[in-house]
């Protein structure tokens, strides 16, 4: 298929543009296009493999076991263009959000090295390949994450960067350990071949293991979150918008790859540690969140909680709760972004986000506290918002598989997150500004066209994947049985 | 302070580093060598210009700017990389012409040679862009 690789190609190509190009505003421009075209592909791509199932490409002529493949099925698909949509929104915002210091000294180029990386990691078919697209985006994170140097950005980079390279350390001794073993990297190969020698966990846990530990530090699961919230708050806003997207989702992606491939054969093992790693990162980051003041902080620990429901829909392992988690994972990616970006206009009028000082948000701008009303209730999980279908699919299916102890506590968590969500609400909208500044009240607005623009989309998203719910669910109820039926994956590589 | 004798010796190094940089470029992929280890010889030659001559004739010589140099390079990835679709094969496949030239013998020229001139250019503009910048902001000579 001729297609498959354009989603990396096209980053690449505007790479390329915005070293040769000099003028900011002709590399604004780009990137709007080009942003536009990958959503475009994206879309075809989640059509074409609607209709075949799955499609894939052998780079370089090579056949699939010593090749590199590149494989979609309809969980990548799902994430390419949801990713993509995510991308357009954060790129429009950008262009009037960020400052022309940084957009001058090709912002742009890195916010495409992120979504080259994350492309490639949703197509890889070779675990290594995987581990190179995870250098490709985090190298651009590392750059975004520091850009312009600011004394408190430095200091969130240094914890975001020690941390992920850690995680990418695991992740690369884990392939170590496996390829000496098993003398291979392609993923349905290694599939392939634990199913033969499955019943000898004991020679696989120590790769398995360093890549859960891999994966959940960059997913921010549990134990190991305490970079995100570190950091997230410290770039600017566009930025922490872009990575509160992309960045752990691929972590969390990548999990769900390796469970459905490897290690459900040792699920004795793994599901009641991949589940408990759910509830305690979906109970401590809504109870660590609500303790918090600063608006952007409140979001980052919300993404832990949030990551915590895709995972225990995974450690369900049913075609509901994978289903759930397939759904949940891209309401959250477009809910998430959008919490992000109403908190970068805050940022903009205001130039602080503890909320302690912040009010009176509403009366500046109305649409405004419409759109983050639209996406921290959906993140609450109100109808018809797209967190409610999400938070029941995942309910439901822990009820029906057995788990009702679960469950409980997903509900119970999703009232917390309303309680913090009506807390943002309250203190940085509605309650009467605490600064009495009446000259800061009265000067005007910024301009703000383009980055509502970007918002509205999200929010449109949002909303339309509530209303439109049954067909998407339907679409991720295919994807789940697809992820389940771990032979049709390896046969379709393999051929 | 001008040092004639150094002058000439690093601008006669700086040819016999190039000389040898594409040496090694065109002698990778079947033997040790290759784009990315002739990109740091090569810029080595530069750097030890840019300490003797200073920043702006190394910028001068170049004529482009070092971040339109990692664009042309990885330009010319690119086109190795996307040939192979003009012939109905999948991204990255390996081209070649056949050759027997008369005087040079068997040449292998192909995409794979593209690539690695590619990734010459593009690391040699990485190399540049961060080096000459340290001296600009330190201000060396």
């Amino acid at each position: 298929m001729i297609l498959l690789p354009a989603p990396i190609v096209l980053p690449f190509v505007f790479i390329i543009l915005a070293l040769l190009v000099k003028s900011s505003k002709a590399k604004s421009i780009l990137s709007i296009a080009f942003s536009i075209l990958n959503l475009a592909i994206a879309g075809i791509i989640l059509f074409q493999v609607n209709e075949v199932d799955m499609i894939k490409s052998q780079m370089g002529s090579w056949p699939a076991p010593f090749g590199i493949t590149l494989i979609a099925d309809r969980f990548s698909a799902f994430m390419l263009f949801m990713s993509a949509l995510v991308f357009i929104a954060v790129t429009i915002y950008s262009v009037q959000s960020i400052d022309k210091e940084r957009i001058k000294n090709n912002y742009f180029l890195f916010t495409f090295g992120i979504l080259m990386g994350v492309n490639g990691s949703f197509l890889a078919g070779d675990i290594f390949n995987l581990y190179v697209w995870f250098e490709v985006m985090l190298m651009g994170s590392f750059i975004l994450i520091s850009f312009g140097g600011e004394r408190i950005q430095l200091e969130g980079a240094i914890k975001y960067l020690i941390l992920n390279l850690i995680s990418s350390f695991f992740f690369v001794a884990g392939i170590g350990i496996l390829y000496g073993k098993m003398g291979s990297l392609n993923m349905a190969d290694l599939a392939q071949k634990f199913a033969f020698t499955g019943s000898f966990p004991s020679l696989f846990e120590p790769a398995m293991v360093l890549f859960v530990v891999g994966f959940a530090i960059k997913g921010a699961l549990f134990p190991f979150f305490f970079w995100l919230p570190a950091s997230y708050h410290t770039p600017p806003p566009a930025v922490s918008a872009l990575f509160a997207g992309l960045l752990t989702k691929v972590g969390i992606y990548s999990l769900i790859r390796i469970y459905t491939l490897f290690l459900f054969h040792f699920d004795y093992f793994w599901n009641p540690i991949i589940l408990w790693l759910g509830i305690l990162s979906m109970v401590i980051g809504v109870i660590t969140a609500t303790s918090q003041f600063d608006f952007r902080k409140v979001l980052s620990f919300h993404i832990i909680s949030q990551v915590g429901y895709v995972v225990i829909g995974l450690a369900f392992y049913t075609i509901s709760g994978l289903a759930a988690a397939i759904f949940f994972l891209g309401h959250n990616m477009i809910s998430k972004t959008n919490a992000f970006m109403v908190a970068g206009w805050v940022h903009r009028e205001r130039k602080t986000l503890n909320m302690k000082v912040l009010g009176e948000m509403f009366n500046k701008n109305t649409l405004w506290g419409v759109l983050f009303f639209i996406s921290a209730f959906s993140l609450a999980g109100l109808p018809p918002l797209s967190g409610f279908a999400g938070k029941y699919l995942i309910i439901k299916a822990g009820i029906e598989s057995d788990h009702i102890f679960v469950a409980l506590i997903a509900l119970f968590v999703g009232l917390f997150t309303l309680f913090s969500m009506t807390k943002i609400w309250i203190e940085v909208f509605w309650k009467n500004n605490p600064t009495e500044n009446a000259a800061e009240n009265n000067t005007k607005a910024l301009p703000h066209g383009l980055m509502l623009t970007g918002s509205i989309i999200l929010a449109l998203s949002i909303i339309a994947m509530g209303i439109w719910a049954a067909p998407i669910v339907e679409f991720c109820e295919k994807a789940a049985a697809d992820l389940l039926n771990t032979q049709k994956y390896i046969n379709f590589v393999l051929k | 302070m001008r040092n004639i004798i150094l002058e000439k010796i690093v601008s006669l190094f700086l040819k016999v580093m190039l000389i040898f940089a594409i040496y090694l470029l065109l002698r990778g992929h079947n033997n040790p060598g290759g784009g990315f280890i002739a990109a740091i010889i090569a810029s080595t030659g530069f750097v030890f210009y840019a300490i003797i001559y200073g920043t702006k004739k190394v910028e001068k010589m170049l004529h482009l700017s070092t971040h339109q140099w990692m664009g042309i390079g990885l330009l010319l990835v690119l086109i190795s990389t996307l040939l192979p679709l003009f012939f109905s094969k999948e991204i990255q496949t390996g081209l070649w012409i056949p050759s027997d030239f008369p005087v040079l013998g068997l040449l292998s020229l192909g995409t794979p040679l593209l690539f690695d001139t590619g990734v010459f250019v593009t690391v040699s503009g990485v190399i540049l862009t961060i080096i000459l910048s340290i001296m600009e902001v330190l201000e060396w000579n």
